[in-house]
């Protein structure tokens, strides 16, 4: 909006110029007829003792201004409540299930949803297969998080870090103000766990779409990956970047794969079919540091130096506790819930999925969440409803090389019995006095 | 733990308890800064009352010498900001340039100097404003340095520093470039006001006049070894940045009491329709006193730096000033048109409120800080 319509000394048009030091914007049209500048002069033209009318810096401190520097996509264009209502922390399959089940309950009820990152909607555990059927971000992405905002009319904060929480004057604070509830639901999942001497800058981890778009992002074709970690994650991602075309190396300090959840003879089974999809396995490896060097990284362990072009860190998963602990939440390697009623030791404060800890134990898995979100939805409403009651999931891993179910409880006491052992199949058996504990089928 | 304490050298005890600080402190509050607290709000600069307040020990309880005493100083300036939050807001300005030069390891700087500084027969502020965004990522560097034979030399402009005049000083960072103007690190130096600093006068501010805030002009300004305070300065940054960001919680802390108070005075005369208005001075008095403990509970490991630390520091100054922001507009509606009047403490604290979330960190920086630190580091960059 300069002063001035049109320059004619042939400059071309009228520029900008931001102060570095308190953001006045000088535009040439304008001038500054306080400071002795009348509309029109050229910034070329201002005399070296001119200063800026805010904060006296010089000419010198100016530099060409181009615009606003853009802001990321932040608050879902939804209408922001007037009351205080309901409040999500956390929009992965838990934070949206949750939504979801309030919204098929009650259309009115004012729900905000507090996110990391985008809001997108994406089934995570896809995720671990994703690479090897070829899938791209865009695609996994089931519906953005405004549509899926917009549809079940819930305000999405994205882009927002809950960093505070006042659980005795139900205030939520965060990255973008402070956000008052009247009960509040924490599904902010768990981050990998990292160890020190690995730098972040060069060591991925992969526990969400944004973390899998920039590895997806990063990849070449035929890279070296080599992955620590030889869990349920770390196992699935070897086998899907080996599917990919990658060369996959993948350690662990135990000396089997997923061998502190399997009995060996299947743990053997399964190394057995990583070496024929060609991944590399090291078992007994303890990870020691992590360098770049001449365009490649350096993984230093107790068995050499592995060199690769990505390494994925897959050890483990732990519940951020600060949000937790500073608001005076119970916290026992996962945010204390009550197993029936899956409320924390805060009236009126829920947390379910991946964050959350059930007499002493997390349980990272998607199949009970549908159902925790069922019971804090009816209790966030006060409407009846059968308590929760926590089974330990049926597991089936996604590795194609092996695809392993998995049912009961894998470790403790008793003996694992072969049913069948043969080409095709493994099933054995768990048992403890005249109990069957477990069973496996690959 | 035991075999560590016997080894180590305690400090000289403190030559006064916490009790004689706070005690002395608030006699200085009550009365002569009370009186003066308009007249600085329009441009007074209370450098006597400094000088008393340094006398009772209120501006180094925080030094290594004084016994560390984050919590104490943090107290000292809740307490002056009862009365007078630009005093609160020199007061930190003081207290963490003797932060500087306690933790620079610098002889030149830690001795008679720091001495002086400690008890207020010597004044001098921080630079800082601009350095902590540049580090965030907000906005850029405005010094530039140059190494020379012996030192730096050093030029370019900052806007409104305070609690500086001719014969102060402030601590102060500069970009190193080297030839072709890249930037290979930065350094931290005290930068004395003398004839080659140009002071010039800030636009008028809406309050809080009397803080004697000048913008800073250097042209080849020569910075002796003997002046640096960190060299390099990000990890002396890293170093000192929840001490620093913790200690500005006084103010807050302070401007939200007298608020409080000022809602309690009106409570016999007004009571009866003031209990119609939102916020009530009981529930304000709770939630302050959570607030004061959480910051008196970080006060206790100043020097940590981890992720977690930092983020509750961050957090503890953001509800802070929202808090503040809150609190002086209660006792605004409180007090009604008495509250309102010039000369009024009421109106003087909003814009004290006000200055509590603007200035640097500003609750829109903490919040940007607070993401920044919150999101993940990934390769290439990526987040």
């Amino acid at each position: 909006m300069s002063a001035l319509p049109e320059p004619t000394d042939g400059l071309g048009p009228w520029r900008q110029y931001l102060c570095r030091a308190c953001g006045l914007v000088y535009d040439e049209g304008e001038g500054d007829l306080d400071g002795g500048l009348p509309p029109g002069t050229r910034f070329e033209d201002i005399p070296e003792d001119w200063v800026c009318p805010v904060c006296g810096v010089s000419k010198a401190d100016f530099e060409p201004y181009a615009g606003p520097r853009v802001a990321p996509v932040a608050v879902a264009p939804s209408v922001r409540p007037r009351r205080a209502g309901l409040v999500i922390v956390g929009a992965g399959i838990a934070g949206w299930n949750v939504a979801e089940a309030i919204r098929a309950l009650d259309g009115a009820v004012p729900v905000t949803l507090v996110s990391a990152c985008a809001g997108d909607a994406y089934h995570k555990p896809e995720l671990s297969v994703a690479m090897g059927r070829g899938l791209t971000p865009e695609r996994l992405v089931k519906e953005t998080g405004h549509e899926k905002a917009a549809r079940l009319g819930v305000r999405l904060m994205a882009q927002t870090f809950a960093v505070g929480l006042d659980p005795a004057r139900r205030r939520l604070r965060t990255t973008r103000g402070t956000v008052p509830f009247t009960r509040l639901v924490l599904a902010q999942g768990a981050a990998p766990v990292l160890p020190a001497c690995l730098p972040p800058d060069l060591c991925w981890r992969i526990n969400s779409l944004d973390a899998w778009r920039a590895l997806h992002g990063a990849l070449k074709p035929a890279s070296r990956i080599a992955i620590l970690g030889a869990g349920m994650v770390g196992c699935e991602l070897a086998d899907d970047l080996a599917r990919a075309g990658h060369a996959v190396t993948l350690l662990d300090r135990t000396a089997l794969p997923l061998g502190a959840v399997l009995p060996e003879t299947a743990a053997r089974r399964l190394a057995a079919r990583f070496a024929q999809a060609g991944i590399g396995f090291f078992g007994g490896v303890e990870v020691r540091g992590l360098s770049r060097a001449d365009g490649a990284l350096a993984l230093e362990t107790s068995a050499g130096t592995f060199a690769a072009d990505q390494v994925v860190s897959a050890i483990g998963l732990a519940t951020e506790s600060r949000l937790a602990r500073t608001a005076g939440l119970a916290f026992a390697g996962g945010i204390a819930v009550d197993p029936a009623t899956l409320q924390t030791s805060a009236p009126g404060i829920h947390a379910l999925g991946d964050c959350v800890s059930i007499a002493g134990a997390p349980c990272r898995f998607i199949e009970p969440i549908a159902r925790q979100a069922q019971v804090i939805a009816h209790a966030l409403l006060d409407m009846p409803c059968a308590p929760y009651a926590h089974v330990t999931p049926v597991i089936r891993l996604k590795t194609r090389a092996l695809p392993l179910v998995i049912e009961g409880e894998m470790t403790g006491e008793g003996d694992w019995r072969v049913l069948r052992d043969d080409a095709e199949h493994l099933e054995m058996e768990r048992w403890r006095g005249g109990t069957r504990l477990a069973r496996l089928a690959a | 733990m035991a075999q560590t304490a016997a080894l180590r050298i305690d400090p000289a005890p403190p030559a006064l308890p916490d009790a004689a600080i706070l005690a002395a402190t608030s006699a200085i509050a009550d009365g002569p800064l009370a009186a003066a607290a308009a007249r600085i709000d329009h441009g007074e600069y209370p450098l006597p009352l400094m000088a008393d307040l340094g006398a009772a020990g209120a501006l180094g309880a925080h030094l290594k010498g004084n016994g560390s005493r984050f919590g104490l100083a943090i107290s000292a300036m809740e307490t002056a900001s009862r009365a007078c939050g630009a005093t609160g807001f020199l007061m930190w300005a003081h207290d963490v340039c003797g932060l500087y030069l306690d933790q620079s390891g610098n002889p030149a700087l830690e001795g008679a100097m720091l001495e002086d500084h400690a008890a207020g027969r010597s004044f001098g502020g921080t630079a800082l404003s601009n350095p902590m965004k540049a580090f965030s990522g907000i906005e850029p560097m405005l010094l530039r340095a140059r190494k020379v034979a012996g030192g730096y030399v050093v030029r370019g402009a900052l806007p409104w520093v305070s609690h500086i005049g001719r014969g102060q000083y402030c601590g102060a960072i500069a970009a190193v470039e080297g030839v072709g103007g890249s930037v290979s690190h930065e350094i931290m130096f005290l930068l004395r006001c003398d004839d080659r600093a140009e002071l010039r006068p800030c636009p008028v501010f809406s309050g809080m006049e009397g803080t004697s805030t000048w913008g800073i002009r250097l042209d080849d300004y020569f910075v002796p070894a003997d002046d640096l305070i960190a060299d390099p300065a990000r990890p002396f940054i890293a170093r000192i940045k929840g001490a620093f960001i913790l200690l500005q919680t006084g103010m807050a802390l302070g401007v939200s009491a007298g608020a409080i108070a000022s809602m309690r005075e009106v409570e016999g005369p007004l009571g009866h329709v003031n209990q119609f208005l939102d916020d009530q001075p009981d529930d304000l008095e709770a939630e302050l006193a959570d607030l004061r403990a959480g910051i008196l509970a970080l006060a206790e490991t100043p020097f940590e730096t981890s992720k977690d630390y930092l983020l509750s520091v961050l957090d503890a100054r953001a509800q802070g000033a929202e808090f503040t922001l809150r609190a002086t507009q209660a006792a605004l509606l409180h007090q009604g048109a008495r509250g309102y009047l010039a000369s009024a403490g009421p109106q003087r604290r909003i814009r004290e409120a006000h200055f509590v979330a603007i200035v640097t960190p500003a609750i829109k920086h903490l919040r940007w800080e607070m993401a920044r630190l919150s999101r993940d580091v990934m390769p290439g960059g990526a987040a």
